[in-house]
C-alpha cells in the first residue's frame, strides 16, 4: 500500500444527486450478469463438460447396440434427450442455489433489491442454457446418425415437428424441475439429493398404485412428453408440471422475497 | 444521508433491535459501536433491505433502500467479507459488481489498484486472507461511485497499516461529501476514524452524538438559579441527581437513558429556569463502553480482534 493509493480520489460527490437519477437495472443486464455467474466458475464449466460428455456417451448406445435399439432418427434423438436430462438439471439447481450456499445473495440483493427480478433472470438463464443444450444434443444426434450412416446402416428418417417439440419440451421440463428444486430449497446439497431421491420415491408410489402414480410421477409423464404421447395423458402431464415445477417455483419466489439474508 | 426511525426487530420473542434511530449526514463518518450481539449487523441489514423490521423505517436520501432503482450507484454496502464466491477471482468479482451497477468494467483495474489488490487480482477469492477480502469488499462498495457507504466491521482482519489506509480512504470519501456508516465492537478502532458515534447495547441506542461530546462525559451538569425547584422537577420526572456547588446538579446519564432533553423538559414542566445544561467534564465514553462490554463479557472476541 502506497500513500498514493490512500489519497486516490473516490468521487467528487454531488450532494444534490438523488438516487432516482440512476435508471433501474434493465432485465437484459441482469440476464447478462446471471449468465456470467452460471458459467464463469470452474465448477460450472466442469459440470457443463460432464453434461456434454454424458450426452455423447449415451449416443454410443444406439451406435454400438444396433440389434437392440431402433435405428431411427427419433430413437437417436431420445438418447440425446436422456443424456442431457441426467446432469443438466444439476447445472440449473446450482444456478439457483449457489448464491445462497456461497452467501453472495448478501451482495446480489443489495445490488438489486427486487429479488424476484434476480430469480427471474436465473430461471431465464437456466432455460436458455437448456435451449442451447438441446441444440447441442441435436448436433450430437446428427453426428451419431452420420456415423451410423457411414457404417452403412439403414436409418429410418422418421423425424417430424412433433418429435422435435417433444424433445425440446422434455429437456426444458427436466431443467425446469431442477430450477424448481433450487428455487425452493436454497441449498445446493439438499436440492441435488432431493432432486434425485423424491422422483424415485414417487415412482415407487406409482408402481404401488398406477392410477395415482401417473398424476405425481414426473418420470412417467415427462417420458410421455418426450415420446409425444399426449393423447389421453394431457391432464396427468399438466398435473406433474404443476406439482414439480409451478408450485415449487412459486413457493420458492415467496420464500426468496420473505427470507432474511444473514 | 441515512435516516432510520425507531427500527425494531425481534427474532421469535427475543428483541434484537429496539427503537434504533440514526441520522447520518453527508460529509460525516458515523461509528455504530457496540459489543458483539448488540444488534449492529441486524440494524445495518434492515437499512439495506436484507432483513425486515417489525416496526420503524429507514431511508437513504429520503427513499427506502429497496426502492432505489440502481442501489449500488447510491450506496456501497459491505456486510460480510466472507460472503464472496470462493471460486471467482477478485477481478471477476469486481467485474460482476461493475456490470450490475452499469459501470464500465475498465473501472475494475483502478479499484484493484486503489485497494492494493492488483497483484492478487487473478487469484481465486477462496485463497484470500480476511484482510484481502475486506479490501476487495471495499473496492466492491466503491464500484458504483456511491455517495453513501455502509460497512459492517470493516476493520476486521486488517492490520494496523490497513486500518490506517482505510481511515484515509473513508476520511477522503466523507470530505468529498459522502456519508459513511460503519460498525465496530472496538472503541479504539473507530475513535480516530469517526465524527459521530452511536453506541448500541442489547438492541437499543444507549448513547449517540458527536465523538468529542461522547468522549467527554457520562454525566450532565445542570445549573439553575432555583435549586429547590429543579430538585423537585427532577424528582417528579424520576431523574436521579447529586447536588453540587454553586447551584449545580450532576445527573448521571445512565448509559444514555437520561438525555439533556429530558432534563430540559422536566425543568420546563415545573417552570424552573436553567442557566446551564451540558456534559460534565469527567467520566467518558470509555467507561461507558467498558461497562457495556464487561456486561456482555465478550473478552475472547476482543482479544481475538
Amino acid at each position: 500500500m502506497t500513500s498514493a493509493t490512500m489519497t486516490s480520489p473516490v468521487r467528487p460527490v454531488d450532494a444534490q444527486s438523488p438516487g432516482a437519477a440512476f435508471p433501474a437495472i434493465p432485465f437484459s443486464r441482469l440476464l447478462r450478469v446471471e449468465w456470467g455467474k452460471a458459467t464463469d466458475t470452474r465448477a460450472a464449466r466442469w459440470l457443463l463438460a460432464l453434461v456434454a460428455a454424458s450426452t455423447v456417451g449415451l449416443m454410443l448406445a444406439p451406435l454400438f447396440a444396433p440389434s437392440r435399439i431402433d435405428q431411427t432418427y427419433t430413437s437417436y434423438l431420445r438418447f440425446a434427450a436422456v443424456g442431457l436430462s441426467i446432469l443438466l438439471p444439476i447445472v440449473s439447481i446450482l444456478t439457483l442455489t449457489s448464491e445462497w450456499s456461497q452467501r453472495t445473495v448478501l451482495t446480489t440483493f443489495t445490488q438489486e433489491p427486487r429479488r424476484i427480478r434476480v430469480i427471474n433472470a436465473k430461471v431465464t438463464v437456466s432455460l436458455l442454457l437448456a435451449g442451447g443444450a438441446a441444440v447441442f444434443g441435436g448436433l450430437v444426434t446428427a453426428a451419431g446418425l452420420g456415423v451410423a450412416a457411414a457404417t452403412g446402416r439403414e436409418l429410418d428418417a422418421n423425424l417430424n415437428a412433433g418429435v422435435l417439440v417433444g424433445y425440446l419440451l422434455f429437456v426444458l421440463l427436466s431443467v425446469a424441475t431442477g430450477v424448481a428444486f433450487g428455487a425452493l430449497l436454497h441449498n445446493s446439497a439438499a436440492a441435488i439429493v432431493l432432486y434425485f431421491a423424491l422422483p424415485i420415491a414417487f415412482a415407487l408410489l406409482g408402481r404401488a398404485s398406477t392410477s395415482l402414480g401417473q398424476w405425481v410421477d414426473s418420470g412417467t409423464t415427462f417420458d410421455w412428453v418426450l415420446n409425444g404421447e399426449w393423447s389421453g395423458h394431457t391432464p396427468q402431464i399438466l398435473a406433474t408440471v404443476i406439482l414439480w415445477v409451478a408450485l415449487p417455483v412459486a413457493a420458492g419466489l415467496v420464500r426468496t422475497v420473505r427470507r432474511e439474508i444473514n | 444521508m441515512i435516516t432510520t426511525t425507531a427500527l425494531t426487530k425481534s427474532y421469535g420473542k427475543t428483541p434484537v433491535v429496539r427503537d434504533v434511530s440514526l441520522h447520518c449526514e453527508p460529509g460525516t463518518i458515523t461509528g455504530f459501536l457496540g459489543p458483539n450481539g448488540a444488534g449492529k449487523s441486524t440494524t445495518l441489514r434492515m437499512i439495506v433491505g436484507l432483513a425486515h423490521p417489525d416496526h420503524g423505517t429507514s431511508t437513504i436520501d429520503g427513499r427506502p433502500f429497496v426502492e432505489l432503482p440502481n442501489p449500488t450507484r447510491v450506496v456501497g454496502t459491505l456486510l460480510d467479507p466472507s460472503a464472496m464466491h470462493a471460486g471467482r477471482t477478485g477481478r471477476a468479482t469486481l467485474k460482476i459488481a461493475a456490470q450490475m451497477a452499469g459501470m464500465s468494467t475498465d473501472r475494475v483495474d483502478h479499484l484493484l489498484n486503489l485497494v492494493g489488490l492488483t497483484d492478487a487480482a487473478d487469484r481465486r477469492v477462496g485463497g484470500y486472507s480476511l484482510g484481502m477480502r475486506q479490501r476487495l469488499g471495499i473496492a466492491q462498495t466503491l464500484v458504483g461511485e456511491p455517495e453513501v457507504l455502509i460497512l459492517d466491521e470493516p476493520a476486521n482482519g486488517l492490520d494496523p497499516e490497513g486500518i490506517a489506509w482505510m481511515r484515509g480512504l473513508l476520511r477522503d470519501f466523507a470530505d468529498r461529501g459522502g456519508t459513511v456508516l460503519l460498525s465496530s465492537h472496538l472503541l479504539h478502532e473507530v475513535q480516530a476514524t469517526v465524527d459521530h458515534l452511536v453506541v448500541i447495547s442489547r438492541g437499543a441506542v444507549v448513547a449517540s452524538g458527536p465523538l468529542s461530546e461522547l468522549l467527554a462525559s457520562s454525566s450532565l451538569l445542570v445549573r439553575t438559579p432555583d435549586p429547590e425547584g429543579l430538585a423537585r422537577a427532577l424528582r417528579s420526572a424520576g431523574i436521579g441527581y447529586r447536588p453540587g456547588p454553586d447551584n449545580t446538579f450532576t445527573v448521571d446519564v445512565h448509559d444514555g437513558r437520561i438525555t439533556p432533553e429530558m432534563i430540559a423538559r422536566a425543568a420546563v414542566d415545573q417552570q424552573v429556569p436553567l442557566t446551564e445544561l451540558r456534559q460534565s467534564d469527567s467520566g467518558g465514553l470509555e467507561q461507558l463502553f467498558f461497562s457495556l462490554t464487561a456486561a456482555t463479557a465478550d473478552h475472547s472476541q476482543e482479544a481475538a480482534a
